[in-house]
């Protein structure tokens, strides 16, 4: 961030994102209260505020969540002061029960309601469009087209506010939000307000009675509204006599004049957008013979014009999509259909490259955890490429087993199918067919393990489960006629630590158990060569879509993944839920104590408030146990032994549970020593495939670690079955 | 009139892209031209590609470069490089750090192709001056500064409308104490790899 923010040089320039320029306009205003929860691209701008708070006498909170958040700025201008909110789009879901009601109490100090929409989803999980909103709240909204105007609209909001006696909605892009320009500083406001609290119930009780009448309160304040937008400094026209004119809102509009010809067009650039300047429009479109629109997202613009039968060409003539985000290349793609412009020049495809796509990063806690959940039941995979079917594995296995070199007596078994050679041993599958198969019960698989035992006495050599095998992986003994079933040698196969070509390693399984996931850097579990998780809906939706899944009755053991701020966020009711309606979740909690995904704010587990001072460290543990958890396990996620035997446990215990994971994010923390790899690697490619740390990688025969990426975690030691990995000499 | 310059950097997730294409901005700001760029923050803060838009120019209203209108492209690393080649126009300029940082994860059948393949590509579309930002920074003692190294280099193209004080007062103004002079010396080596080449 730079220091710039809050200097007191009105006229000069500094160089702001969106963002931060909203921070400045609201401080310009003189606000006095900001909350917000952070929510990638609105993050910055109380980030901006709480770091500025001291100097400029204001409070700013991270609240538990977006609606938390709202009610803090809403209480606070109840009081007469000034007060902001941030909150990405879907944030504003979260905060929508209380803003919707607030434009019916109306304000006393000025309030506004800042929403970072993110067309192309960018960092999001859905495209929503806050136009609409504001037309569903009915609130005035304002949509800024880049930093400066985010910067004059968020000091302007609050004299519309008060005047109008409403919270105004201020939207702003990612393209805004997350882009950069000079902007020029304005003056600071010195408001000397004294907080009071006017106790007249009929104005804050929204009973039906008191309601209905707000409710026909604010419809005469939005046709005060409607004035204010028809003359508003923020919908300015540029009549160049034109017989085109291109009316636009957001950053689409700077686009469109970045690839035109200015002086050839008449332009009329929205900022105040909702109650819709009908008036302005009839105006503008009277004096030009064909009207353009351009919009990002849905058509609102459009739809009101359309409402005032005036002839457009919109996103059907340009060929613009309701879906993802404008650019440069796209606006003059659409202008060139019209003839206005040239058609781009050099769209040449880039090569093909491998991705490089949003990655866990080295030492990630959530990596190692998810690891473990990935080792709950592991079986001894082949690598088909590697394999030459020298048969030792099935020597290594006899003789370790059964202590005589006879293949036909091991629990792998090798096979040369066309011009591949495969070794094939038990997958410990879920709900296992052999298991089912047997007449006598004398085969039974293990929750924890997935390992599948063999009651010699109940089983009478039937063959039945060598049928139903559909991996062929099974076998009859020659002599006792039982089956041989590979039981990992205690996790340290004889196998795979003998096979000459590296070919046999141990791996765990990604697809034998149902992970609700949620919001949050782990979200980026469910990416190869992880695959650990299945889900991701809305903040604190996992923990229920879990108990959905167990309430439909899905029998396997369901488990819902979610982050430690995610948890108090929007997880806590889930969580108390499935104490109360008995569901079999297992529960488990990421806790790096900080939001990371979005820069490392902290949250009450932190012990730390946004402004700096300390706070009482709420601790996950209590909070499960309070709702009636009975079964909650810490560990550290490092640690992968101990993970693998709480996910264990877990998997046996009957009822919701609580696994929390918890470690600092590497990234806050000193690094640890780096590790390098031995000259006895063999290249099984065990960290590459299942584990996928950024700082190693394999393209020659062995593994490589790159030391200016490794975090020093250590973890991947753990995870080598060959003991190759340790620290850097 | 001041002359129009887009530069696209491009590279990996912490490798001080962000704070690099600021720093240039603010050069440009000292100069009184208008700035404008854009870059994406939230998931993954290491380790995923990382490109940032930086425009200068009397006026500039878009944040956003078009394809291939880009003068020159600043790559912090060879696969990222290429892949913000098509933002190139023709005949640009690239700044290329030598480094490769392979992928962590590549699905099967996918090849990487090696760094020398990656690098006759750059060479197929403009004129590309290699850095060993990388070996630099190891001889400065810290791996961080690689690019204020390529910040260095950058302001050393004929095309570049500023000057090289400006970048200084930028750094200084925009790093901590204890960090400038560690940069300032690791800007003027950039500075001189590039000056060397073009003698």
């Amino acid at each position: 961030m730079t220091t710039k923010i809050f200097e007191d040089k009105p006229g000069s320039y500094a160089l702001l994102n969106g963002d931060e320029a909203v921070a400045r306009g609201a401080t310009q205003a003189g606000i006095k209260v900001a909350a917000a929860y952070p929510g990638t691209p609105s993050t910055e701008i109380l980030e901006a505020l709480a770091e500025g708070a001291k100097d400029l006498d204001i409070y700013a909170e991270w609240s538990i969540n977006e609606i938390v958040a709202a009610e803090v700025a809403i209480g606070a201008s109840m009081t007469g002061v000034r007060a902001i909110t941030s909150m990405k789009h879907v944030g504003l879901n979260v905060a929508a029960d209380a803003i919707m009601t607030a434009a019916y109490t109306g304000i006393e100090g000025g309030l506004v309601i800042v929403v970072c929409d993110d067309p192309a989803l960018h960092s999001s999980q859905n495209e929503q469009d806050t136009r609409y909103f504001a037309v569903h709240a009915k609130l005035p909204l304002l949509d800024a087209g880049n930093p400066q105007e985010a910067l004059d609209m968020a000091h302007k909001a609050y004299e519309i506010s008060e005047k109008l006696r409403l919270p105004i909605i201020l939207r702003l892009t990612t393209r805004v939000a997350h882009g950069k320009a000079r902007v020029k500083l304005g003056e600071f406001q010195r408001l000397e307000r004294k907080p009071e609290f006017d106790k007249d119930s009929t104005k804050w009780v929204m009973v039906p009675a008191n309601a209905i009448r707000q409710h026909r309160v604010l419809e005469s304040k939005l046709s005060e509204a409607k004035k204010e937008s028809e003359n508003s400094q923020f919908n300015l026209v540029e009549d160049n006599a034109s017989d085109i004119g291109i009316i636009g809102s957001g950053v689409g509009y700077y686009y469109a004049r970045s690839v035109l010809d200015t002086s050839e067009f008449s332009w009329l650039k929205l900022g105040f957008v909702y109650p819709f300047p009908s008036e302005l429009i009839k105006t503008f479109a009277s004096k030009v013979k064909k009207l353009i629109v351009i919009e990002e997202l849905r058509p609102y613009i459009e739809e009101n014009i359309a409402g005032l039968k005036i002839d457009f060409m919109g996103k059907n003539e340009l060929g613009l999509e309701e879906i993802g985000e404008f650019t440069p290349d796209k606006i003059r793609t659409a202008l060139a259909k019209l003839h206005l412009t040239t058609k781009p020049e050099n769209l040449q495809q880039p090569p093909n490259l491998p991705p490089r796509p949003p990655v866990l990063c080295p030492g990630c806690t959530h990596r190692a955890f998810y690891y473990a959940l990935n080792r709950i039941h592991q079986s001894v995979h082949c690598e088909n490429d590697k394999c030459v079917g020298c048969s030792i594995c099935e020597y290594a296995c006899s003789f370790e087993k059964e202590g005589i070199f006879n293949p036909l007596k091991s629990r792998i078994r090798t096979a040369r199918i066309n011009a591949t050679n495969l070794a094939f041993t038990c997958r410990a599958c879920i709900d296992a067919p052999c298991v089912k198969a047997c007449p006598q019960e004398a085969l039974t698989q293990s929750k924890q393990t997935g390992l599948i035992k063999v009651d010699e006495a109940k089983c009478i050599g039937c063959d039945w489960c060598i049928e139903a095998c559909p991996h062929g992986a099974l076998n009859l003994h020659p002599t006792t006629h039982k089956p041989l079933i590979c039981d990992l040698c205690n996790g340290k196969p004889k196998c795979v630590s003998l096979c000459p070509e590296s070919a046999l390693s141990l791996r765990g399984k990604t697809d034998d158990k149902i992970v609700a996931g949620d919001i949050g850097c782990y979200t980026l579990g469910f990416l190869p060569p992880l695959k650990a998780m299945q889900t991701c809906l809305c903040m604190g939706g996992g923990i229920s879509q879990a108990a959905g899944m167990i309430h439909a009755g899905v029998k396997d053991k369901v488990f819902a993944v979610i982050g430690d701020s995610t948890l108090f966020h929007g997880g806590m009711p889930g969580l108390l839920n499935i104490v109360y309606n008995k569901a079999n979740v297992c529960v488990i909690v990421m806790d790096n104590s900080i939001v990371a995904m979005t820069g490392h704010q902290p949250t009450p587990g932190s012990g730390k408030t946004a402004m700096g001072q300390n706070a009482k460290t709420i601790n996950i543990e209590s909070i499960a146990q309070a709702v009636g958890i009975e079964k909650v396990i810490t560990v550290d996620p490092y640690d992968l032994e101990t993970s693998i035997q709480a996910l264990r446990e877990a998997i046996s215990y009957e009822g919701p549970s609580v696994i929390i994971a918890k470690r600092s994010c590497p990234l806050l923390i000193q690094r640890g020593p780096p590790r390098e790899i031995k000259k006895s690697c063999n290249g099984c490619k065990v960290c590459t495939e299942t584990f996928g740390c950024p700082a190693i990688n394999q393209t020659g025969s062995k593994a490589e670690i790159d030391t200016a990426l490794c975090r020093g975690c250590g973890v991947c030691e753990e995870v080598c079955p060959f003991d190759a990995i340790g620290r850097k000499k | 009139m001041k002359p129009k310059l887009d530069v696209v950097f491009s590279g990996v997730g912490g490798q001080g892209i962000v704070v690099l294409s600021d720093i240039f901005c603010e050069a440009a700001m000292l100069e009184d031209f208008d700035v404008a760029k854009a870059e994406i923050h939230g998931m993954a803060q290491r380790g995923g590609s990382i490109v940032a838009y930086a425009r200068i120019g009397a006026r500039v209203e878009s944040p956003l470069i078009e394809t291939g209108k880009a003068d020159v492209v600043v790559g912090f690393e060879v696969l990222e490089t290429v892949r913000a080649l098509s933002m190139l126009k023709e005949c640009g300029t690239v700044i290329v750090n030598m480094k490769l940082i392979p992928p962590s994860y590549l699905s099967r059948g996918v090849k990487l192709k090696s760094r020398e393949e990656l690098l006759e590509l750059l060479k197929a579309k403009g004129l590309v001056h290699e850095v060993d930002g990388t070996g630099i920074a190891q001889k400065l003692g810290n791996t961080l500064v690689v690019n204020t190294i390529l910040l260095g280099a950058l302001s050393a193209l004929p095309e570049i409308p500023l000057k090289a004080e400006s970048f200084q007062q930028a750094i200084t103004s925009r790093l901590k104490e204890k960090y400038i002079s560690l940069n300032l010396k690791a800007f003027q080596l950039g500075r001189e790899s590039v000056q060397k080449v073009k003698k």
